[in-house]
């Protein structure tokens, strides 16, 4: 009786079954309002290097066109292109003019070529910069961009922060 | 009774809904909603500001007004030292360092008992010391530009509607005073 039951072929099923869908759908729903929350409807994004640490600030503007200078712990940035290093959070030697140590060369001549266009965007007539910077940074060292950046024309500073206190 | 049909009738009022559609929809809209998805807000500071602030800053640059000038030195060994200079006079306030640290309520505190009596102000030149840290500054920035309790206000003229209306702005507009400085 035993053997025969071990042989025995199973019954035929139906191949096709339902799934059961309501949670998935509900866990997708509540990922949709997580996600319209975070929906972004700033018209410049930006997004901050690894490892960097904005301010924070209880200002609620959101950032406008302007050029995006990063200044972080280890580098200087205009756009994605790298201009100096830095070493304990100062500018080097080799990165800064011999006659004057607050003046930035590499970041002038970036300026100034950008500047060469400024026909063609506002934010560029208006000498608007977006800095990013780190916010353990000293002050010496935030100094000599904004001394640069003025001395390219550029002195509409606006300074990129995170919400919050 | 002869030809007619009992037809069964589902008094339980349950059906099978297919969300097999609507799952399908969220599935196109969760890769959208993940690409245009901003999970660290940034912000800017700036002087957008309304119009009566904002006039009221350009009479703030008319050295025929003769008004007060204030100046903020941040000093990570010395604390906060306001210096207001009016009719020639310069008045000191300092600030002492709390625990090793800047006091920023304290600050705060002093900011809007200078804005009270100087509501015409609007202007703050920052000279911040070589070591300051940036998110210092900023929060220093922060301390100035409005006050805390959402119900002080600031009496500021507006010519257009010919009257005193109230502003909570203290002082928005931040100069770097010394960043063309050769030393600090």
């Amino acid at each position: 009786m035993s053997r025969r039951r071990r042989f025995q072929v199973a019954a035929k099923r139906p191949s096709s079954f339902a799934l059961n869908i309501n949670s998935l759908t509900d866990m997708f729903i509540l990922l949709l309002v997580f996600l319209l929350q975070t929906f972004s409807t700033a018209s410049v994004q930006m997004e901050p290097l690894p490892g960097m640490r904005l301010p924070s600030s209880n200002t609620n503007l959101n950032p406008v066109e302007g050029v995006k200078l990063t200044v972080s712990e280890n580098e200087l940035r205009i756009g994605d292109h790298v201009l100096a290093t830095l070493e304990n959070k100062r500018f080097q030697t080799k990165d800064t003019d011999v006659k004057d140590p607050n003046f930035l060369p590499q970041l002038f001549n970036e300026l100034n070529k950008l500047a060469e266009n400024k026909e063609d965007k506002e934010y560029l007539k208006e000498g608007r910069v977006l800095l990013q910077a780190d916010a353990r940074l000293p002050y010496d060292t935030l100094r000599k961009v904004l001394y640069t950046a003025s001395m390219a024309g550029f002195p509409q500073l606006k300074m990129v922060t995170m919400l919050g206190n | 009774m002869r030809g007619r049909r009992w037809m069964h009738h589902d008094t339980t009022g349950e059906f099978e809904l297919d969300l097999a559609p609507l799952l399908a929809v969220i599935m196109k809209l969760v890769p959208v909603m993940l690409l245009s998805s901003a999970f660290v807000q940034l912000m800017v500071i700036e002087t957008e500001l309304p119009q009566v602030v904002k006039e009221a800053i350009q009479n703030n640059n008319d050295p025929n007004k003769n008004l007060a000038k204030v100046r903020l030195e941040i000093d990570n060994a010395a604390g906060f030292k306001i210096y207001v200079t009016e009719k020639g006079q310069e008045k000191e306030s300092a600030v002492a360092l709390k625990n090793g640290a800047l006091d920023f309520p304290a600050l705060h505190e002093n900011l809007v008992a200078l804005k009270k009596s100087h509501p015409d102000v609007f202007q703050i030149d920052l000279v911040p010391r070589a070591g300051v840290e940036y998110g210092d500054i900023v929060r220093t920035m922060d301390e100035a530009r409005r006050p805390r309790d959402q119900q002080i206000t600031f009496p500021v003229f507006d010519a257009q509607q010919n009257k005193q209306v109230q502003t909570p702005f203290m002082f928005p507009e931040v100069v770097f005073a010394n960043s063309l400085e050769s030393g600090l």
